[in-house]
C-alpha cells in the first residue's frame, strides 16, 4: 500500500529528471543516445525478458492484448487498449500506469508489483524516449492473415450472407418417389451416390413417429385403432392437420423454442431467486405455436413487444425474452455484470435468431468469421438502454379482457353506491320535513341542514396548515414588496420562494409553522383547481395580523387585528362568482406589527353545517322510527365501506423489459473489459451483411425505438438469415438433425449445409406462406423423405455410415419431457391442464439435500398437479428437476441449439430403482387390471401396445406371462406385485423410449 | 484430447462438431472422448455387440501425469488466512487499532478498518520450520508434505460468483467445473463408479447448491455425483424395497431378451446396444458403490487415525477415509466440503471469528492430517493430490465495529496442496505485513487450476472444449500457466 503513495511521490522528480534528459538529448543526441543504448543493454532489456516476453513477445499467437514488448516499434503500436508509450508525453504512458498498480484494471506484471528500483529503472527508461539498441529483440511477426474474418467480396458471398433463391430440385430417375419438392432435392444426391433411398415406414412406425415429433406425446391404442382404419389416400393429411390441431403441439414446440431462449424461472448464484411471472413467458410461447402466430411476430413481439403499433399484454409478456438469464443479485462489479446480461442478450438473440456467433467479437474481431468487434457492441447498442435486471422485473398491464372485467366492477360498484345514496338522502329529506315539525327539539337553523350529505368527505379547495397530507399546502411566498397587481392571476411570481403552510413565528397561538416569517409583511399566491363549480364557499383562516385574501385577482375577505385559532367564514356570493372551472388563484396579503405573528389561509366549498347524522342519532328514533333509523345507518355505513374500498386493478403482473428512458450509446469495450472505453457507437447490423445502418426514430417516448428497429430488420423477408436459420430448427427437430448441423452457427465455425438448395428453396415457401410455422411442418412431414423407414441397409451404411444424404430416417431416443410424459400417459395419470404458475414434481430429499437451504429448495404440488407434463415443470437453475437432468434436459444457462443424447449407467439406476418409476410402474399396473381384466395375457397384451403402439408377438405376451409367473414363484411375490414388475420392465424398454 | 497445433486459435477437430450437434447424431457415449474416432467406433458397433463406451471411458494425458486422483478439500465460506497458515507477526500489536488499508467484501469497498489481531498464536513445525496457528495441531506435522500459497486471490469476494470461480474458473454461471474437466480429459479408472464425486457437510450444500459440481455446456455425465457418507450413497443406487438381487438380475435379464430382439432388427443402431451395456453397467455399480464407501471393515487404528472415535470428527473423518477408498478404486476427482449451508455453519466467520473457526478447524484438522498420514503410508499421496482451501480468505481488519468477524477477502488469500507431485515443505507468494494482499507470486484461482491439470497430465492450455465459437477451457480462453514452484 505504502509504496503505491512513495511512488506516486516519486514520479514527479523522475519527470523533472526526464526533462532535464530530453534537454541533454537534444543537446548531445549521440551521446545521451549512447548512454541509453548502454542503459537500455544492461538494465531495461534483461529486465523486459525476464519480466514481460513472457505474455508480450514469445509466442506471437499468445499475445496477451495483443501487446508486442520485444520490439520498439511494437511498444510504440501498443495493444488493444493504445500505444505502451507515449513519446509526446511520456510520464504518461500506460505503461508506467500498468506498473505502478495505478487501480484494479491496472496491474502489471500480474504476479506482483515490482519493487521500487525496478519500477524507477523502466520509468527512467521511459521517459528517456526508450533508447533501444538496434539489432536486439525481435520484430512482432506478420500475423497470419486470416481471409476469412475480412469484410470483403468474397466474404460478403458466402451462402449464409447471400440473399435466399428461389431453387429447384434436380431432375431424379424415380420420379414415382415424389411427393413433393423436398423429396426432389433429398432424392437427387441418393440417386447420384448409387444409393436408393429406404422404404415407407409402415402405418403404425408413423402414426407412432408423427405424434411424437408433433405433440411429444404416444398415440393412443384409439389413434392406432382409426389410423389404421381409414385406407383413405388422405389419411395421414388427416392425421397431421389434427395433430397440429392439438394444444400439446404448443407444449412440443414450445419446448424447442424455451431451449433457443436459456429460459429458467430464477436468477442464478448465491439466492437463486425465483423470477415472478416467468410462466406467463413459456405460455406465450405455447400459445404462440398453438396459434401458428406467423414467425415473423413471434420475433417482433419478443424483442420490441412494448414498442409495436398495437402493444398488448401478450407482447409486453413477450418481452420476458430479455429477463429470461443468469442475474448475480450481488455482483462484484456492476458494470461488469450490466455488460454481461447484455451479452446473454447479444449472444443468444444473434445464435437463435441470425444464426451467427456474434458474441465471440466481444473481446475482439471473430477469429473466423468476418464479424468485427465494433459489430458486437453495435448490436449491442440496440439494447443498451434496457433497464439493468432485479429481483422482479416486473409491470402491471391490462389486457383486453381483464380491463373489461375491471370496469364492470366498477360499473356495479358505482351503481350500489349510488342506491344506497339515494336512500341515504331521501331519508334524510324526510327527516327535515319531520324536524320542520319539531322544531322545538333542535337548536338550528333548518337552512344549514342540507340535502346533500356527500360534502361531509370532501377535500377543501385549498388546504390549510391543520390539513394531514406531507408536505404541507405548498405557496409561493415573498417578503419584499411585489407592487401593483401581484393578486392577480397574470402575475410573474417565479421570483418568490416556495413554503409549505403555515407562515409565521413559532410559539403563535394556535398555529402549525412550517414556513418561519418575521418580515412586516408576507404575500403568498397558490395556484388550486376547480371541477365542479360549488354553491357556496368558506375561508379557514388563522391571522396575526391583519390580512385580505383574493380569489382570482379580487378581494374576497378582509380581516383586522389578530385571533389566536383558526376561524371559519362564509364567503359571500361574489367569492363564488369569483371561481371559474379549472386553475384558479388564492392570493392572501398579511401584515403585522408586533408579537408573534402568522397567516394561513383555506378554502372550502362547504359551509359549516350541523352533522345531520348526529341528529338523526339523537331524533331519528322519535321521528321516523326505530328500524328507519337503524336502516339508515347501516345504509350509511355500507356506503362508507364501499367508497373506502380499492377495486383491485386487475391487471396482469408480468415479467417484462423496461427502458431507462434515456438515450445512451455503449463504448467499444477494449478486452471485453468495461472499465476499458473505446470509441462510442451506435445502433448498427453486422457489417459483412451489407445492410444500410439502421435510422432510429426520434420520438421521445417510454422508451427509445431502438429494439423494434432491431426487430423490424430481423423479422423481415429481406433478412437473409432469419428465415433460413428458423426453417434449419425445424428440419433438425424432424429429422434428428439440420440441415445445418449447428443450428445456432451459420459462420465457419458451423457444419457446412448437407443440402444448401433443400434449405435455400424451404426459406423461400416459409416466407411465402406467410412464417406458418405449421404450414411447414405438413410440407416437411408430407414428403417421403420424412415417412422413410429407420431401416437398415448395409450398403448405404457402408458408403454414408452418418446418413449425411438421409437415405433413411433416423432414429432417435426419446427427450427427457418425451420419457417422463410418455411414462406418465401410458399409466393413465397424465393430467393434461395447460399453463399457470409452474408445478413441482415429488423430488427426493437427497437431492433437496444439496442446496444451502434444503427447506426451501424444492416446492410441492398437489399429486394429481405433480403428474402433468414437463414442460411446466418449475425450472430451478440451482436444482435441475433430476430425473430430466438425467436424461439430457437443456442446461439452461446459455442457449441450447440442440441437446446432447447420454447414455450413462445412472439412467438405467433412475429408470430402475427411482421411487418415481416404481410409483408409476403401480399406477401403470393399476390401469391394466381395470381395462384389460384379471388374466395377465390380456394384461400384458395391453401394457405391450401401450408401450408401442404395435399389436405384441406372441412370443413377447408369452414370454411376459413368464416373467409375472416367474416374480410369483421365486420371489414370492403376489400378482398384483409381479404385475407391477412386469409394468417397470416395460418402462425400461428400448423399444418404448427409442423411435424408429 | 484436442491435440490440435496451438496456433489454430479456435480451430476445431471434427469430433467436436459432434459434440456441438449434440442430439443430430448418435449419442455421445459413443463418440466425443474415444481417442480412435467417431466414425470409427460407429462402424464397429455396427454389429450390435459392442459393449457400452462410457463418457468417462479412461482416456491418455497429453503428457506424463505426476498425478491420478484430486481430492479437493473445500473450506466453503473462506478461511481466515492470518489465523490459519499465514503468520503475521507484526499484526498482533495493531490489534484494536484503527489502520488504512484497501479491503472489499461482503461489506463493500472500505480504505481504512480496525484491525483484528491473529486470534491464535503460531508455532514452527517440521523440517521446513513453518509457522502454523494453534488452530492445526495435528495438521503442523504434515507441513513437510505441503505446499502452501499465500499469494491467491481471485476475481471475486462474494460468496456466489467466488464458490463459481474456484469451481469452474469464472464467476459466471454455466460453466463446467474443474472435477468435469478433469473427469471429461481423463475419464474414470472405474466405470463401477462415478469419476467426479462429491460430499457435502451434513448442515447442506454450499450456496447456489448444484452449480458447484455441474458440468455446465458439457454433457450431464461429467457432473458431480453427490455421495452421502450414510445410507444409499449414490442417488436411486438401492433397488427398491422388496426387489432383491436375484429378482433384479431376473427383470433384467428379461429386459434384455427384448431388447435383443428389438435390437436384431436395427443392428446399426448403435446407441441400443450401448443402452442395453448401460444397464449391466448400473447393475455392477449397485454391488461395488456401496462396497467403496462400506468403511465398516477398516481397522479401528486406521478409523482413529482419522478422528471416527471422536464426536466431533466423525462425520468429517468419515468422508475422508471414504475418499482414500475412492482414490484406492480409482475415482478421478473427489470434493469434500467443510461447512454448508449459510453463516456460521461454515467458515464465514463475519461475527465471532474464535467461535467460528474453532469449531470448523477442530472439525477437520485431524481428519485432514489422518488423510495425508495414511495415504502416504500406503504411497498413494505420490499420485493424489490434496488441495484445501475456501472460495476466498478474510480481512485483517473487523467487519463490525465490535466484535472479532472478519469480511471476505479475495485480495489475498491462503491455499495448500500435498501429493500428486507437489513439493512438500514449500511456501510460494506473499501477502503484504497485514495479509490483505498478495503482493509476491500473485496467484490468480486460474494458476491453481492450471497447476492441478498439469499435475494430471492436462496441458491446461490445450483441454478444450468447443462451445459458443470459442474453444473453452478451464483456465479461459486466455490460458494460464501452473506455479511453476510446484511442478
Amino acid at each position: 500500500m505504502t509504496s503505491l503513495w512513495v511512488s506516486f511521490f516519486l514520479l514527479p522528480s523522475f519527470f523533472l529528471q526526464a526533462e532535464t534528459n530530453q534537454r541533454n538529448l537534444a543537446a548531445d543526441a549521440s551521446k545521451t543516445g549512447k548512454d541509453g543504448i548502454e542503459f537500455f543493454d544492461k538494465e531495461v532489456f534483461p529486465f523486459l525478458q525476464r519480466n514481460c516476453f513472457k505474455c508480450h513477445g514469445n509466442d506471437p499467437h499468445k499475445l496477451r492484448g495483443h501487446l508486442w514488448l520485444k520490439s520498439r516499434e511494437g511498444i510504440l503500436k501498443g495493444g488493444d487498449v493504445g500505444p505502451a508509450v507515449d513519446l509526446k508525453d511520456p510520464a504518461n504512458s500506460y505503461i508506467l500506469k500498468m506498473i505502478n498498480y495505478t487501480d484494479d484494471e491496472h496491474q502489471m506484471p500480474p504476479k506482483g508489483k515490482l519493487p521500487q528500483e525496478k519500477i524507477d529503472i523502466l520509468t527512467k527508461w521511459v521517459l528517456m524516449g526508450i533508447p533501444w539498441s538496434p539489432g536486439t529483440g525481435e520484430a512482432r511477426p506478420e500475423s497470419e492473415k486470416v481471409a476469412t474474418t475480412e469484410i470483403n467480396e468474397h466474404t460478403r458471398n458466402y451462402w449464409a450472407y447471400r440473399k435466399p433463391v428461389r431453387t429447384s430440385p434436380s431432375k431424379v430417375k424415380d420420379t414415382q418417389w415424389i411427393t413433393n419438392p423436398i423429396d426432389g432435392f433429398i432424392l437427387s444426391p441418393i440417386e447420384m451416390a448409387g444409393l436408393a433411398p429406404a422404404p415407407m415406414a409402415d402405418k403404425i412406425t408413423l402414426i407412432r413417429r408423427a405424434t411424437y415429433d408433433l405433440i411429444g406425446l404416444p398415440p393412443t391404442p384409439e389413434e392406432v385403432d382409426i389410423f389404421l382404419a381409414d385406407t383413405s389416400p388422405d389419411a395421414y393429411e388427416k392425421l397431421l392437420d389434427s395433430l397440429l390441431n392439438r394444444p400439446q403441439y404448443g407444449e412440443k414446440w414450445g419446448r424447442h423454442w424455451l431451449d433457443l431462449v436459456r429460459y429458467a424461472e430464477t436468477n442464478g448464484y448465491e439466492r437463486d431467486s425465483t423470477k415472478p411471472f416467468a410462466w406467463r413467458y413459456r405460455d406465450y410461447v405455447i400459445d404462440s405455436f398453438n396459434n401458428d402466430k406467423p414467425f415473423d411476430r413471434f420475433i417482433k413481439e419478443q424483442l420490441a413487444g412494448d414498442e409495436l403499433d398495437e402493444v398488448t399484454a401478450e407482447t409486453i409478456i413477450a418481452t420476458g425474452y430479455y429477463r429470461l438469464g443468469i442475474w448475480d443479485d450481488e455482483p462484484v462489479d456492476r458494470k461488469l455484470q450490466k455488460y454481461d446480461v447484455l451479452d446473454g442478450v447479444v449472444t443468444t438473440t444473434a445464435q437463435v435468431m441470425l444464426g451467427m456467433s456474434i458474441g465471440c467479437a466481444r473481446c475482439h474481431n471473430h477469429k473466423k468469421d468476418p464479424i468485427l468487434q465494433k459489430d458486437y457492441y453495435r448490436f449491442l447498442a440496440f439494447f443498451h438502454d434496457v433497464t439493468d435486471m432485479n429481483k422482479k422485473n416486473t409491470i402491471v398491464v391490462k389486457d383486453a379482457v381483464a380491463k373489461k372485467k375491471q370496469e364492470a366492477i366498477l360499473k356495479a360498484k358505482k351503481a350500489k353506491e349510488e342506491k344506497l345514496y339515494e336512500q341515504i338522502r331521501r331519508f334524510q329529506k324526510d327527516f327535515r320535513l319531520a324536524l320542520e315539525d319539531n322544531l322545538e327539539l333542535v337548536d338550528v337553523k333548518l337552512s344549514d341542514l342540507s340535502d346533500d350529505d356527500d360534502e361531509e368527505e370532501s377535500k377543501p379547495l385549498v388546504a390549510d396548515a391543520r390539513h394531514k397530507g406531507k408536505p404541507g399546502p405548498m405557496w409561493s411566498y415573498t417578503s419584499k414588496n411585489p407592487g401593483r397587481d401581484w393578486m392577480k392571476p397574470g402575475f410573474n411570481d417565479k421570483s418568490w420562494k416556495k413554503g409549505q403552510a403555515g407562515f409565521g413565528s413559532r410559539g403563535t397561538p394556535g398555529s402549525i409553522v412550517r414556513t418561519n416569517w418575521h418580515t412586516r409583511d408576507i404575500w403568498l399566491r397558490r395556484a388550486f383547481i376547480v371541477t365542479k363549480l360549488p354553491g357556496s364557499l368558506a375561508l379557514d383562516i388563522h391571522h396575526d395580523e391583519d390580512a385580505e385574501v383574493y380569489i382570482n385577482g379580487k378581494l374576497v375577505s378582509r380581516h383586522r387585528a389578530y385571533i389566536s385559532a383558526y376561524k371559519r367564514f362564509n364567503l359571500k356570493t361574489e367569492a363564488v362568482t369569483a371561481l371559474t372551472l379549472g386553475k384558479n388563484l388564492i392570493s392572501v396579503h398579511c401584515r403585522q406589527t408586533g408579537g408573534v405573528q402568522y397567516i394561513d389561509v383555506g378554502l372550502s366549498d362547504s359551509p359549516a353545517r350541523v352533522d345531520i347524522a348526529e341528529l338523526v342519532k339523537k331524533h331519528g328514533p322519535e321521528l321516523m322510527g326505530a328500524s328507519k333509523t337503524k336502516n339508515y345507518f347501516s345504509w350509511k355505513s355500507e356506503l362508507d365501506k364501499s367508497l373506502k374500498a380499492k377495486v383491485k386493478s386487475d391487471g396482469l403482473t408480468v415479467m417484462a423489459v423496461k427502458e431507462t428512458g434515456r438515450r445512451t450509446s455503449p463504448h467499444v469495450l477494449h478486452r471485453g473489459n468495461p472499465h476499458l472505453e473505446g470509441e462510442k457507437v451506435e445502433p448498427g447490423f453486422p457489417s459483412v451483411l451489407g445492410y444500410p445502418d439502421p435510422v432510429i426514430p426520434d420520438k421521445p417516448g417510454p422508451t427509445s425505438g431502438k429494439r423494434r428497429v432491431l426487430a423490424e430488420w430481423i423479422a423481415s423477408k429481406e433478412n437473409k438469415l432469419t428465415a433460413r436459420v428458423m426453417m434449419n430448427r425445424i428440419w433438425q427437430h424432424h429429422f434428428g438433425r439440420g440441415i445445418v448441423s449447428t443450428s445456432s452457427d451459420f459462420g465457419l465455425f458451423g457444419v457446412q449445409p448437407t443440402h444448401p438448395e433443400l434449405l435455400e428453396w424451404m426459406t423461400m415457401e416459409f416466407m411465402d406462406n406467410e412464417w406458418s410455422l405449421k404450414k411447414m411442418h405438413k410440407l416437411l412431414m408430407m414428403s417421403s423423405a420424412y415417412r422413410m423407414s429407420s431401416k437398415d441397409n448395409p450398403v448405404a451404411l457402408q458408403k454414408d455410415p452418418r446418413n449425411q444424404l438421409f437415405w433413411r430416417f433416423n432414429m432417435r431416443r426419446l427427450t427427457a419431457e418425451e420419457i417422463r410424459d410418455s411414462i406418465l400417459a401410458i399409466g393413465g395419470s397424465l393430467n393434461t391442464k395447460m399453463g399457470g404458475p409452474s408445478i413441482y414434481t415429488d423430488i427426493p430429499m437427497e437431492v433437496k439435500h444439496t442446496a444451502s437451504r434444503p427447506g426451501a429448495a424444492w416446492g410441492r404440488s398437489s399429486k394429481n398437479e405433480a403428474a402433468r407434463r414437463s414442460v411446466y415443470i418449475f425450472v430451478k437453475r440451482s436444482l435441475h428437476e433430476p430425473f430430466l437432468r438425467t436424461f439430457d434436459l437443456a442446461d439452461t444457462d446459455q442457449s441450447c441449439a440442440a441437446r446432447f443424447t447420454t447414455t450413462v449407467p445412472t439412467q438405467a439406476l433412475t429408470m430402475l430403482n427411482s421411487k418415481f418409476l416404481n410409483d408409476q410402474a403401480a399406477i401403470f399396473a393399476g390401469r391394466l387390471k381395470k381395462e384389460a381384466g384379471d388374466r395377465p395375457e390380456d394384461q400384458v397384451k395391453l401394457a405391450l401396445r401401450l408401450a408401442f403402439q404395435r399389436p405384441p408377438k406372441e412370443n413377447e405376451v408369452k414370454r411376459s406371462v413368464e416373467m409375472i409367473q416367474e416374480f410369483q414363484k421365486t420371489d414370492a411375490k403376489t400378482l398384483e406385485e409381479s404385475l407391477k414388475y412386469f409394468c417397470l420392465m416395460t418402462l425400461n424398454l428400448n423399444e418404448f423410449v427409442f423411435l424408429d | 484430447m484436442n491435440n490440435k497445433p496451438r496456433s489454430q486459435f479456435c480451430g476445431r477437430t471434427r469430433r467436436e462438431f459432434l459434440w456441438e450437434m449434440g442430439a443430430g447424431f448418435g449419442s455421445v457415449a459413443l463418440s466425443g472422448m474415444l481417442e480412435s474416432d467417431f466414425f470409427t467406433s460407429q462402424a464397429v458397433a455396427a454389429d450390435g455387440l459392442t459393449p457400452l463406451v462410457n463418457p468417462l471411458s479412461i482416456k491418455k494425458p497429453h503428457f506424463q501425469p505426476k498425478a491420478k486422483n484430486v481430492i479437493f478439500l473445500f473450506m466453503y465460506g473462506g478461511p481466515s488466512q492470518v489465523d490459519t497458515f499465514d503468520y503475521k507477526p507484526k499484526l498482533y500489536p495493531l490489534d484494536g487499532k484503527t489502520i488504512k488499508v484497501k479491503t472489499f467484501g461482503r461489506g463493500g469497498r472500505k480504505n481504512q478498518g480496525r484491525v483484528v489481531g491473529p486470534k491464535w498464536q503460531f508455532k514452527r513445525y517440521g523440517k521446513c520450520g513453518k509457522m502454523v496457528s494453534d488452530l492445526f495441531p495435528h495438521l503442523g506435522q504434515c507441513v513437510d508434505d505441503i505446499a502452501f500459497i499465500h499469494s491467491m486471490y481471485a476475481d471475486s469476494p462474494i460468496h456466489g460468483s467466488a464458490m463459481l470461480m474456484m469451481n469452474s474458473g469464472r464467476i459466471l454461471s454455466g460453466n463446467p467445473c474443474i472435477g468435469s474437466w478433469v473427469t471429461y480429459g481423463l475419464g474414470s479408472e472405474n466405470e463401477n463408479l462415478p469419476g467426479f464425486v462429491v460430499m457435502l457437510d451434513h448442515k447442506g450444500g454450499p450456496i447456489s447448491g448444484a452449480k458447484n459440481w455441474t458440468s455446465g455446456y458439457m454433457p450431464a455425465a461429467y457432473q458431480g455425483v453427490q455421495l452421502r457418507p450414510s445410507g444409499t450413497p449414490i442417488l436411486d443406487l438401492a433397488p427398491p424395497p422388496g426387489m432383491s438381487r436375484e429378482m433384479q438380475r431376473r427383470l433384467l435379464d428379461r429386459l434384455n431378451q427384448f431388447n435383443a430382439e428389438h435390437g436384431a432388427a436395427r443392428p446399426s443402431s448403435s446407441d441400443l446396444a450401448a443402452r442395453i451395456a448401460s444397464y449391466e453397467l448400473a447393475y455392477k455399480m449397485q454391488m461395488h458403490a456401496p462396497e467403496a464407501v462400506d468403511i465398516s471393515k477398516e481397522p479401528e487404528s486406521i478409523k482413529e487415525l482419522y478422528g471416527l472415535n471422536q464426536k466431533r470428527t466423525f462425520d468429517f473423518g468419515k468422508k475422508c477415509l471414504m475418499a482414500r477408498r475412492l482414490v484406492e478404486r480409482g475415482v478421478r476427482f473427489i470434493q469434500i466440503y467443510s461447512g454448508g449451508g449459510h453463516n456460521d455453519d461454515n467458515w464465514d466467520a463475519h461475527g465471532d471469528l474464535v467461535k467460528n473457526h474453532t469449531f470448523h478447524a477442530g472439525n477437520t484438522d485431524k481428519p485432514i492430517a489422518g488423510l495425508l498420514n495414511d495415504l502416504k503410508q500406503r504411497g498413494l499421496l505420490d499420485e493424489t493430490i490434496i488441495v484445501w482451501g475456501g472460495e476466498f480468505g478474510r480481512q485483517p481488519t473487523a467487519e463490525y465495529k465490535k466484535g472479532t468477524g472478519r469480511d471476505h477477502n479475495s485480495y489475498g488469500f491462503t491455499m495448500w496442496m500435498a501429493g500428486g507431485g507437489i513439493p512438500g515443505g514449500v511456501t510460494v507468494g506473499k501477502t503484504d505485513e497485514l495479509g490483505a494482499h498478495a503482493i509476491e507470486d500473485r496467484m490468480h484461482v486460474k494458476n491453481l487450476h492450471a497447476t492441478i491439470l498439469t499435475q494430471l497430465g492436462l496441458d491446461p492450455n490445450r483441454l478444450s472444449f468447443f462451445f459458443n465459437g470459442l474453444d473453452q477451457r478451464l483456465v479461459g480462453v486466455e490460458g494460464a500457466e501452473p506455479i511453476r514452484q510446484l511442478v
